[in-house]
């Protein structure tokens, strides 16, 4: 039992997430008045402010574990919930903008893939390019101008009310998480991005179809940062066309705390989703504290060399 | 070019009829034939560059040749694709281990196979059951006590006995092996060489591909030479002594 929790893949961070939690109660109980950690206030902000980007790296992850980046989830997340916006107040059905949001995410995704297969160029490269094209369509469509979006009292319900004490959006960052795990766990096209990121000729000799892997791979990340996107809309109810930026080196920096290999074929979703927590209570720590906001992004720095590192020095071990 | 293995009344398993395969100027494969029989072992041996491996890739669907045919048991047959050369029951086990190193022995046994239930979701109980069979009697493989170790856990021996279990369990009935020693200790290569005449008890043929005359010597029954794209010595190994087949590949 015990050498089979330490052997899971996830052990790492699941073990460094529960010992940071366990410091934080711990300070929390000593000084509830200085360190406000478990304050339902704190709680509550720390649940709006985690979702966006958990339900963004899910996507950019399980295209990880495949081997492939994406670097215009950022851009396709801003995009994504503009074009929404924009065809919202032009008259169009809530339901047929949220659904253009979607198919806008998708092709995306699928663009990227088609290309980084068809060339056969890394998707640092073509998701980089795409990353800075898209950013130019957000402001061409935006003239750089922000855009309200209030689409009513049903889908704030669903994707920003509450659901007792729970905010919808954490209960979504859940959902997504639990739909990673079933993919890459329970489903067979998960042993097939494992086996495609993990050893992609190895993949072929079996028979897997490692470009379709892939390219399915791309949609999905595209899904995400769509969803993200519409999730954030609904919050916010006004898009600024420079949202979203950093994004997604903030999603891989969550990805790498979080176990996943930079070289494909290793990660969880479980871990995906402990990594996007563990910066977020870095933040929120480092915001009860009052330390200076510049410290915040030297820490998250520092914590994505320190879980490289570490991820490399356990790879080695085994 | 006589064959032994496919004598009146019995067609080869698989049979290739002049396979010819150029890259670019570089001429691979000149009209090679070349038969694999029932329950018998082949040694394909060869300096580098021989065209070894790439008959292997033929014979496995990785590549199509330029010109030739494929039989299967006297029928003419295609073999275009690692699809098709599957469903004849080829598998090929490579120089560098066909596995991926951070999954469990178990999900790269059913890797591209995976036993599912409605909507594509893994029985993961059933492949956990079938691999402890496959690891427990197939072939036994020391050292290894669970089906959930990581590949990257283990010896690159016990690694390439996975990828033989995971040949055997699928009923294949002929395996390819190209070099499947080359990145092996002594021990381990002896583990391999003894998995190689158990499966030809087990009925499953083999052709085994190394330049190592010593080892194929071991377990083979029959022996191709190659040189320069051409099959250019095939003797059963009643007919010939280790030191003439030395002779022959050094001398080609």
């Amino acid at each position: 039992m015990w050498t089979a929790l330490v052997r899971h893949p996830a052990s790492h961070i699941v073990l460094v997430s529960v010992v940071i939690q366990l410091v934080c109660v711990v300070a929390w109980a000593f000084f509830p008045n200085q360190f406000r950690y478990l304050d339902w206030l704190n709680l509550e902000s720390m649940m709006r402010a985690i979702p966006l980007l958990g339900v963004v790296a899910i996507g950019v992850g399980i295209l990880m574990i495949s081997g492939e980046f994406d670097l215009s989830v950022g851009a396709t997340y801003i995009l994504t919930s503009y074009l929404m916006a924009l065809a919202f107040q032009d008259g169009w059905p809530l339901s047929l903008a949220v659904l253009l949001a979607f198919v806008v995410g998708i092709a995306i995704g699928l663009g990227n893939g088609l290309i980084t297969i068809v060339f056969g160029i890394p998707s640092f490269i073509t998701t980089l390019g795409s990353m800075m094209f898209l950013r130019g369509v957000v402001r061409f469509v935006s003239s750089s101008e922000s855009i309200i979006f209030q689409p009513g009292a049903t889908m704030e319900r669903i994707l920003a009310g509450t659901l007792g004490p729970i905010q919808a959006e954490f209960l979504w960052f859940i959902g997504f998480s639990l739909f990673g795990y079933l993919l890459l766990v329970r489903h067979s096209f998960g042993n097939h991005v494992y086996m495609v990121g993990g050893n992609r000729n190895a993949a072929v000799a079996v028979g897997i179809n490692a470009n379709r892997v892939k390219i399915i791979c791309f949609a999905l990340s595209g899904i995400c940062a769509a969803f993200a996107g519409v999730m954030s809309a609904v919050r916010i109810t006004a898009i600024a066309p420079s949202g979203g930026i950093g994004l997604e080196l903030q999603a891989i920096a969550a990805c790498v705390v979080g176990g996943l290999s930079l070289n494909g074929g290793r990660g969880t979703a479980i871990g995906i989703a402990l990594g996007t927590v563990l910066l977020f209570t870095i933040q929120d720590v480092l915001l009860l504290i009052g330390a200076p906001g510049y410290y915040l992004d030297m820490f998250i720095g520092g914590s994505v060399i320190v879980a490289v590192i570490l991820n490399q020095w356990v790879g080695r071990r085994v | 070019m006589t064959d032994a293995s496919s004598a009146p009344g019995v067609s080869p398993l698989l049979s290739l009829h002049k396979i010819s395969k150029s890259y670019g100027h570089v001429r691979a494969l000149i009209g090679v034939d070349f038969a694999i029989g029932h329950h018998e072992v082949i040694g394909l041996l060869g300096d580098n560059g021989a065209g070894k491996s790439t008959l292997i890739r033929i014979m496995s669907g990785v590549e199509r040749p330029d010109t030739g045919s494929f039989r299967s048991n006297g029928q003419e047959i295609r073999i275009g694709s690692r699809r098709d050369s599957v469903a004849h029951g080829v598998e090929t086990i490579y120089q560098d281990i066909a596995l991926a190193g951070a999954m469990s022995i178990t999900r790269n046994i059913f890797a591209g196979r995976e036993l599912t239930s409605i909507f594509g979701f893994l029985r993961l109980k059933a492949m956990r059951r079938v691999a402890m069979d496959v690891l427990g009697h197939t072939v036994e493989i020391s050292g290894i006590n669970s089906p959930d170790l990581m590949i990257e856990s283990l010896s690159g021996g016990q690694q390439q006995a996975v990828a033989i279990a995971r040949a055997v369990y699928f009923k294949n009935r002929m395996l390819l092996l190209d070099e499947p020693t080359s990145a092996l200790s002594v021990r381990e290569t002896e583990n391999v060489l003894h998995y190689i005449s158990k499966l030809r008890d087990e009925g499953v043929s083999c052709v085994f591909v190394t330049h190592n005359v010593y080892q194929a010597y071991q377990v083979c029954d029959r022996f191709v030479v190659m040189s320069h794209g051409r099959a250019v010595l095939e003797v059963q190994k009643g007919d010939t002594t280790i030191g003439e087949l030395t002779r022959f590949v050094i001398s080609h």
